[in-house]
């Protein structure tokens, strides 16, 4: 009995306490209550990201995180791990396997993106690998001690008519670079932005005090095509090629969906 | 060493990032210094991701049939330029560069094709919209 009006009394003071924060409630919990209509109508003053987007011939690229021109200026010790894992001949990484190449690396690839806004979110759909990243919008914090996840978790911010995204926390499957495997601090910091009709920079900024002794920013020029539409890449479909453990590259030509190869 | 124009747009789209097969696997299992050039009947054409496959019937030096493997760009990347999965049919009579397996198994990454009517396909060039 004693328990009961006790536990009376905690609720009744949480819901006080609720119902003088009012609005602020909504803050501290994004994304627990349902957009209204003004939340949709005010996606229409943002940016126009709409469409299919693919990095433009020459607009910087390249799997894996690599492709850039100058290089990241590592610490020592990373260098030397470069090094090392340069000296190892690996010919090829796990997305020859079809495991997808994670943050950074998946934002480089040669095939197109979309993004989809809706409230307190951006959706960035991936063509290659089949992949998304989810970004959250809402005035959320970054999480404290977020999982590993190829994609790191992310928020974003609008800062005038660019979208500015921060994410943390990278499976150590995913390399900061070709041979460059990440620290537990790297942070990517993105930021995008319509620079023409139909052209979208997104700058990079990677920042890694475990492996960096500067950050890292590449900056990748994306054309915008309307007519396109996210086609369809499962990686497991037909894939012949592999890496065994060793970083031996192979192919392999037996049995051709059923018709036997000589 | 033979300088082609498509090696040269290889090199330059190597340099300019936009690694095209690279994006899912290493060139290493091809031998990227040798072009080889190889004429036989189309069996079956792999419209599939990560790669398409074209499986051509060839006759060698001795008179017997092989089945050459052809590696080339994915469907999604073909189709924006150009390509569709009824670019190549069982029976069409084609000659195809490739850039020739190491290990000198019968296959290797596609480079042009030509058709008996003339046509030519190449993997690159201009997405179209």
């Amino acid at each position: 009995m004693r328990r009961a009006s006790s536990f009376l009394a905690a609720s009744a003071a949480t819901i006080l306490t609720i119902t003088a924060l009012g609005g602020t409630a909504v803050a501290q919990t994004p994304g627990r209550t349902a957009p209204t209509a003004t939340d949709w109508a005010a996606l229409a003053k943002l940016p126009d990201f709409s469409g299919v987007w693919e990095i433009s011939m020459g607009g910087g690229g390249g799997g894996r995180g690599r492709g850039l021109p100058q290089g990241p200026s590592l610490t020592p010790e990373a260098a030397a791990r470069r090094k090392q894992l340069q000296s190892l001949g690996r010919e090829d990484s796990q997305t020859a396997n079809c495991l997808p190449p994670g943050m950074p690396g998946i934002m480089g690839q040669p095939y197109p993106m979309e993004f989809l806004l809706t409230p307190g979110k951006v959706t960035i759909v991936i063509e290659a690998y089949m992949q998304v990243r989810h970004i959250y919008t809402d005035g959320r914090p970054l999480p404290e001690d977020p999982d590993p996840k190829f994609h790191g978790t992310s928020i974003g911010r609008w800062e005038g008519d660019t979208l500015v995204v921060d994410t943390i926390g990278f499976s150590p499957l995913t390399e900061l670079a070709s041979n460059v495997p990440h620290g537990g601090k790297m942070r990517i910091l993105e930021r995008f932005r319509l620079t023409g009709p139909d052209t979208m920079s997104i700058e990079t900024t990677i920042t890694d005090p475990d492996v960096l002794t500067a950050p890292y920013t590449t900056t990748r020029v994306l054309g915008r095509h309307r007519s396109w539409t996210i086609a369809e890449y499962v990686c497991q479909e037909n894939n012949r090629n592999f890496v065994d453990e060793k970083g031996k590259a192979g192919i392999n030509l037996e049995n051709p969906s059923g018709v036997p190869a000589k | 060493m033979r300088t082609t124009i498509l090696g040269l747009l290889t090199a330059a789209l190597l340099a300019a990032g936009v690694g095209t097969a690279a994006a899912h696997h290493s060139f290493a299992p091809f031998n990227m210094e040798s072009e080889k050039t190889i004429t036989g009947t189309v069996k079956k054409f792999d419209w599939t991701n990560p790669h398409t496959w074209i499986w051509l019937d060839v006759t060698n030096e001795k008179g017997v049939v092989e089945t050459w493997g052809i590696e080339g760009m994915s469907p999604n990347y073909l189709a924006r330029r150009g390509w569709s999965k009824n670019s190549l049919k069982f029976g069409d009579k084609v000659t195809i560069v490739i850039r020739p397996m190491r290990d000198g198994s019968p296959g290797g990454m596609f480079v042009k094709a030509t058709l008996a009517d003339g046509r030519e396909l190449r993997p690159t060039g201009q997405a179209v919209d």
